[in-house]
């Protein structure tokens, strides 16, 4: 067989897989959404950051001071939701989730400082939530020794008297690489993207070689000269083609005009990479469509597939913060590969030389999927 | 009325703005089983669903039992009293229960006390033949076993009125007339009254009243004798050399002419016997004529003529002439096209195909038959190079398949059994991309396309997608699409199932002038008893194994050299006469509407016998003739004695 | 209604799921592994960040400025660097999410009273976690400030550190933490994955016991039978609840026993909060299931909305009061989230009836309103 006839071969069966895509209304629609409006809502919605925290005031002092204190406590990182007069009222408020935390002021509050005495403001923080806790925790230290020290603290401690210009306090310099301002939209909409590359990846290959055994088409294309690898082939490529083009669309026309991201990595490699990671994928989702026989059972088996890829790869938690076992076992994920490099190259101008390890990874584990569907088609 | 059952008036439905039954009006009286009769996507589905009460529809009137059925709340009035079995083998029931328990659910579902229950289930069983089956899950059973199974829990609780949905469509003839049996004694002795659905013409006969539905709409009602005397005329069989010369000058004049292996048969209409075949003979005097004699036509016959009437076109598409060459002659060529040797395939410990051997000559029509599950398609397969043979040997087209697997691909074209388009390409589209798996592009390409369009008669639907395509046309364009590369050698796996009897017609015309005009191998597998006749040669397998190898002829002739010859007996209760006959030595006895067939080697003995049995047990005998044995009463001739030969073997 | 036959839809329901051995372990080896996978594998608490220092000082002060980080329980301390430029490798590679770099005279600046510069350079690409690194690395180096501070104050003025320290900090701040003092997620995770695997298990279930039947045409027994509606969806749905249930309870098992998951509240109320929501679960996977044709596309429609719901609309990863307000509510029109309270109810907060009853109410609503849209749409004469 000619390289010509092969080649001219893999074009006609590709063409066939795009026009079978291209009369599928709902999935078009379907993928169009979740490129765009998908990814927008997911970059727009989800900013982590402490949002008018309800709080609880329980002033026992009601002075000059502790209503100063307490203004401190602004949206839109605070909001007060409550001002009680008795701890079984706060305590209410915070069982019941209306209240992150409670903010406790003493009665001797005015008096204390007034004195130069020391005194204590006490903070009951629901921690339910860890990321919020902790976060409400930092804000709240923050303003209120800022309050102490520059309200009140410089009068008393007499160092405006004593000559002394500057103090030994160390000036922490953060810098913070690859996403200055920790825009949570760059992330969560590539996260979001990156999700819906993986969905479509697994699943559409999968549907398509599912629905031509269904259907039976696949006896007539297995009596054909076609080889077993002119079968899939062009199932996976077609679907990366689009797959790509739907990539393009969302980086170039929603992610960076939308978020204002900028794309200073290496974006033909970015793309070059997306290239081999819905190649892998799509051979896993093919391999899982050759051992089943309906659309319902590939249906299950990819959601079975999907459910720890999306979860475990890294977008929720980085592999440093998991177990060793789960490591392990996530190396066999590609979405984790995927991960490193393609977050690498965005944010972190990463070259070939530094993500060449996942790249191995992706085709270690494409190859060993697409040698599986192989195995299978041929049987 | 209180005796209609059944009242269905100015009937229409339509899925989204499409119309798929229009104006059809029907009543069905007590214990009447009616016949909706028609090609696949003739409305007949959505008219049985809307009686049973499970279609919302959009036109028209129908009355259950008096009642309107025009809501979901006035349909659940009726469903106490109907049983209704939906299309599809086995679709009904539940695959991961035993034939028991799915009994058992139904009668639950229906409320039945648990007494009555076991005697109805046991009566049920054993009409049936299931009861030793009880313990099997559904998934195991065969296509009629699951088809009886349906029944019987569609009948579990003595519904007054019964739908089945093509309760026969996949069931081999074997079953198919055991169904049938079954289904009449129950109707008789429940006193049920039956609305059933078909695809095939030559079930008109078991029922009392069809109604013949085409395209959504309905085409002729009536008594089945009715319906025949609709076109009368005759069938004339004949035997002219050279076949394709003799096919073109009938051709000119009959619009109904088939090639049938190496004879023709053609309908003449308004004609009786004698005079029909008068005329074929004098407009057949330029060619030898070697045989010629006469039949009662069909209701397929009927069908054809009645549609070509009023659609008014030629049952010929105009790209099929039969040119005047040189005739190949099957079995000329040297090298037979197909030889298979000892193929065996195992599946596990199932062995589907068990030393099958037969030798196929260069252009002749070869078929392979068999019930379900009788290996003909994993035989195609194998030879079609999808699956390799667990052992034996095979050569296509001269090339050993064990060894060149790709290189016989490239010379055969293939027809799977399950349809083998896509769908949602238009007809071009579909062709192009056949096209370009065998490697055929540009100029080449447009050149081949347009020649096949030509000889398909499928030009005027290239640019149509071909899921809205009927039946017939999606067939002949699934055969474009396997002989765009020139095959020398085609498999077809049951190529026109579900294809209404004009497609089916003009299929077999395009395979008789490949086979005969290019010289193309053809080799198909079918369950149409009446398409086995168009082979040249057939193998009938059973079990895996081919167990006759001979031309329909001379399977006819040793079939009649062993049992007789086939008498027709026409009465007015075919069952009590079944069970007459049966008690009195007649045992291969099968009813046919208000017919009984029977086999003897001493035809008028017998009739004088029959006539005293019946006469004397006060069962009027109307008429008794001899008919021409057909390919299905063959194929059911053997399958039933290896069926008893197996079980008796397996009882002992 | 008659429960006969109920029982005899529900029994052939279990009959079938029960021999078909691929669902059967679907339906309880699927949310078992998920739990165990993702109670393992996820982990929302900022720990044990990688960190590596360049120190360009190598004194006294800087020494004991790093040993702040390396004896804290966020950083895990992967060693001193020797030059700049090894920062930024380790950065791109991900070897490490935070680096500190020291300039000379950081000892004897702060020893002089003069500001000492240093560099925190942190890893932006996980923002959350960045965020709050980035609040840890303030804390940890407020505090050192602090005592540098307070000593140069003490050892200038003449006065005891003590006072200094009372006027340079005259307000104390006591934190509290309230239901889960060590502020960890293995104590609030495992819980609230229950949420999570059941919202996303058992409507996949229902939706393709329910498509099969209407797939492969049985579903024809029961418009053509006089079993009604109600008496069809009941059957076909205590099978699946009845799974989910099991899986609830397994569920509660391996989070209590295995993650140790503290179980402070009422037994009563959980379980019958926990049945309310595998009920509304299942009846979600009724409802899609009325609506779509096939089982594919109700698997993609299940997935989607249970994944992607349960993911960010649930309060289960991402804490509902952190969103923007349009996904909040999002969050309020969608039952999950108030099982989570529910959840976090009687797992950490030990709060009863008297402030869970309205999210017993919400989720009773809810499964009513879509068993009553599910049994409206349901229809035994299909226009199709």
């Amino acid at each position: 067989m000619t390289f010509h006839l092969w080649l001219h071969r893999l074009r006609v069966m590709t063409r066939k897989e795009l026009l079978h895509l291209g009369r599928d209304t709902a999935l078009l629609l379907f993928i169009i959404y979740g490129f765009t409006i998908d990814v927008y809502m997911a970059g727009a919605g989800f900013p982590f950051e402490l949002r008018n925290a309800p709080f609880v005031l329980l002033d026992n002092d009601r002075s000059e001071f502790s209503r100063e204190l307490a203004g401190n406590f602004q949206p839109p990182l605070f909001q007060l939701v409550a001002d009680v007069t008795v701890p079984e009222m706060s305590q209410n408020l915070l069982d019941r989730g209306k209240a992150l935390a409670e903010l406790e002021i003493p009665p001797d509050f005015y008096e204390s400082l007034r004195t130069g005495r020391q005194t204590e403001v006490r903070m009951n923080i629901s921690a339910t939530d860890n990321v919020p806790a902790l976060l409400f925790t930092s804000y709240a230290e923050q303003i209120i020794s800022n309050y102490g020290f520059e309200t009140v603290g410089m009068h008393h401690s007499g160092l405006s008297e004593s000559g002394i210009t500057t103090l030994p306090v160390v000036d922490d310099q953060l810098r913070i690489w690859f996403n200055a301002n920790l825009e949570d939209s760059w992330f969560m909409a590539l996260v979001e993207l990156f999700t819906i590359i993986s969905i479509l990846s697994i699943m559409l290959p999968a549907a398509a070689f599912v629905r031509e055994k269904e259907k039976g088409t696949i006896e007539q294309l297995r009596v054909s000269p076609l080889s077993p690898v002119l079968i899939i082939v062009p199932k996976i490529l077609s679907m990366t083609m689009v797959i790509i083009g739907g990539t393009f669309v969302s980086i170039f026309f929603v992610i960076q005009p939308l978020f204002d991201m900028p794309l200073s990595g290496n974006m033909p490699l970015f793309f070059l990479v997306t290239a081999f990671y819905v190649f892998s994928t799509a051979g896993i989702g093919i391999a899982a469509a050759s051992i089943v026989r309906t659309q319902g059972q590939v249906a299950m088996l990819v959601i079975l597939l999907i459910m720890p890829m999306l979860l475990l790869s890294g977008s929720w938690t980085p592999p440093e913060a998991m177990p060793d076992i789960i490591r392990i076992c996530i190396i066999a994920l590609p979405l984790y590969h995927y991960f490193e490099a393609g977050l690498g190259i965005i944010f972190r101008d990463a070259g070939l030389g530094q993500i060449w390890p996942s790249v191995l990874g992706l085709s270690i584990i494409g190859a060993l999927a697409f040698q599986f569907g192989l195995w299978r088609v041929q049987r | 009325m209180s005796n209609t059952i059944v009242q269905v008036e100015n009937f229409g439905k339509k899925y989204k703005r499409l119309s798929v039954i229009d104006n059809v009006s029907l009543s069905v009286g007590k214990g009447e089983i009616h016949g909706l009769i028609g090609p696949d996507g003739s409305g007949k589905s959505s008219l049985l669903k809307a009686i049973a009460g499970v279609l919302d529809f959009d036109q028209g009137v129908i009355r259950v039992f008096g009642i309107n059925v025009n809501s979901e709340k006035a349909a659940e009035k009726i469903k106490g009293r109907i049983g209704f079995m939906p299309q599809g083998l086995g679709q009904n029931l539940y695959a991961e229960l035993s034939v028991e328990e799915n009994i058992d659910f139904f009668a639950q579902l229906r409320r039945v006390p648990q007494k009555v229950l076991e005697t109805r289930k046991a009566r049920l069983l054993e009409m049936t033949r299931l009861e030793q089956f009880k313990g099997r899950s559904m998934k195991h059973l065969s296509g009629g076993m699951k088809q009886k199974l349906g029944l019987v829990c569609s009948l579990i609780h003595h519904p007054e009125l019964v739908i089945l949905d093509e309760p026969t469509t996949g069931v081999d003839p074997v079953s198919r007339r055991d169904f049938w049996v079954i289904l009449s004694q129950l109707l008789e002795e429940f006193g049920i009254t039956a609305v059933v659905s078909t695809a095939y013409m030559d079930e008109a006969s078991r029922f009392h009243r069809v109604s013949l539905m085409y395209n959504g709409k309905l085409f002729a009602q009536g008594r089945p004798e009715e319906i025949r005397a609709l076109a009368s005329g005759s069938v004339v069989i004949v035997r002219a050399l050279p076949q394709a010369e003799a096919f073109t000058t009938l051709k000119a004049r009959y619009p109904q002419v088939q090639p049938i292996g190496h004879h023709l048969r053609v309908f003449v209409r308004d004609k009786e016997p004698g005079p029909a075949e008068e005329i074929i003979r004098n407009s057949l005097s330029d060619v030898q004529l070697e045989e010629c004699y006469s039949l009662e036509p069909e209701l397929e016959d009927v069908f054809v003529a009645l549609l070509a009437g009023r659609n008014g076109h030629n049952s010929t598409g105009p790209g099929i002439t039969v040119r005047k060459t040189r005739e190949i002659k099957a079995g000329e060529g040297s090298d037979p096209a197909i030889w298979a040797k000892d193929l065996v395939q195992d599946f596990g410990a199932f062995r589907a195909v068990d030393r099958l051997s037969f030798e196929v000559p260069q252009g002749e029509i070869f078929g392979l038959l068999g019930a379900n599950g009788a290996g003909k398609t994993t035989a195609i397969k194998m030879l079609a190079g999808i699956l390799p043979p667990s052992s034996g040997d095979g050569r296509v087209a001269g090339i050993d398949m064990r060894k060149a697997v790709q290189s016989i691909k490239s010379r055969v074209g293939y027809m799977s059994q399950a349809f083998s388009l896509y769908e949602d390409l238009t007809a071009l589209e579909n062709l192009r991309l056949y096209g370009g798996i065998y490697g055929l592009s540009g100029g080449l390409l447009k050149e081949r396309i347009a020649e096949t369009l030509a000889l398909t008669d499928l030009q005027e639907h290239g640019s149509e997608l071909t899921q809205g395509l009927p039946m017939g046309v999606r067939q002949r364009l699934a055969l474009a699409c396997a002989l765009l590369h020139r095959p020398s050698i085609l498999f077809l796996d049951e190529p026109t199932s579900g294809v209404d009897p004009l497609g089916r017609r003009r299929f077999w015309e395009i395979l008789f002038h490949l086979s005969r005009e290019k010289g193309v191998t053809i080799l198909v597998t079918t369950h149409y008893m009446n398409e086995a006749e168009h082979c040249d040669h057939l193998v009938l397998m059973y079990a895996g194994c081919s167990v006759a190898d001979a031309t329909p002829a001379e399977m006819k002739r040793a079939l009649q050299e062993e049992a007789g010859d086939l008498l027709e007996l026409t009465v007015d209760r075919p069952m009590p006469v079944l069970e007459l006959l049966a008690s009195n030595g007649f045992g291969d006895a099968a009813i046919f509407g208000n017919c009984v067939h029977l086999l003897t080697h001493s035809i008028d003995e017998t009739i004088s016998g029959v006539r005293l049995l019946l006469e004397s047990n006060g069962l009027p005998l109307h008429k008794a003739r001899k008919i021409p044995l057909s390919m299905e009463d063959v194929f059911v001739y053997r399958v039933t004695a290896l069926e008893q030969h197996t079980s008796e073997g397996q009882l002992a | 209604m008659n429960h006969q036959r109920i029982l005899a839809v529900a029994k052939r329901e279990w009959r079938e799921i029960y021999r078909d051995r691929l669902f059967l372990s679907l339906a309880f080896v699927f949310p078992i592994t998920m739990m165990l996978a993702f109670a393992y594998g996820l982990s929302l608490d900022v720990e044990d960040i990688p960190i590596a220092v360049l120190d360009q000082d190598r004194s006294e002060l800087s020494r004991e400025y790093i040993h702040r980080f390396t004896d804290s329980r966020y950083f895990n301390f992967l060693g001193y660097l020797n030059h700049p430029d090894e920062i930024d490798e380790l950065l791109t590679t991900q070897r490490i999410r935070a680096a500190i770099v020291i300039p000379d005279h950081f000892q004897s600046n702060l020893q002089e009273g003069r500001p000492a510069p240093v560099q925190h350079l942190l890893d932006g690409t996980f923002t959350t976690r960045a965020r709050t690194t980035k609040g840890y690395m303030i804390a940890i180096t407020r505090a050192f400030e602090k005592d540098v501070v307070i000593d140069f104050l003490s050892q200038r003025l003449g006065v005891s550190p003590q006072q200094v320290t009372e006027q340079l900090a005259p307000i104390k701040v006591q934190v509290r933490y309230l239901y889960n003092q060590a502020v960890e997620s293995s104590q609030s995770l495992p819980p609230r994955l229950i949420v999570l695997v059941l919202l996303v298990a058992s409507p996949f279930l229902t939706v393709v016991g329910i498509v099969r039947e209407k797939e492969n045409g049985s579903i024809y027994n029961m418009y053509a039978s006089n079993t009604s509606r109600e008496e069809y969806l009941i059957g076909k749905l205590m099978p699946y609840a009845s799974i989910a249930a099991i899986n609830a309870l397994l569920l509660w098992a391996i989070a209590v026993w295995v993650f140790q998951a503290p179980f402070k509240g009422s037994a009563v109320l959980f379980i019958s909060a926990t049945l309310l929501y595998v009920l509304c679960t299942t009846v979600i996977g009724l409802v899609i299931s009325v609506f779509v044709r096939t089982q594919v596309a109700g698997v993609l429609i299940t997935a989607i909305l249970t994944i992607v719901g349960g993911m960010l609309y649930s309060g289960v990863l991402t804490p509902v009061s952190m969103l923007s307000e349009d996904n909040q509510l999002v969050c309020h029109l969608l039952p999950a989230m108030y099982y989570t309270e529910i959840v976090d109810g009687v797992f950490l907060r030990n709060v009863g009836l008297t402030v869970l009853w309205p999210n017993l109410l919400v989720l009773a609503a809810y499964t009513v309103l879509l068993l009553i849209v599910g049994y409206a749409k349901f229809t035994k004469r299909p226009k199709t």
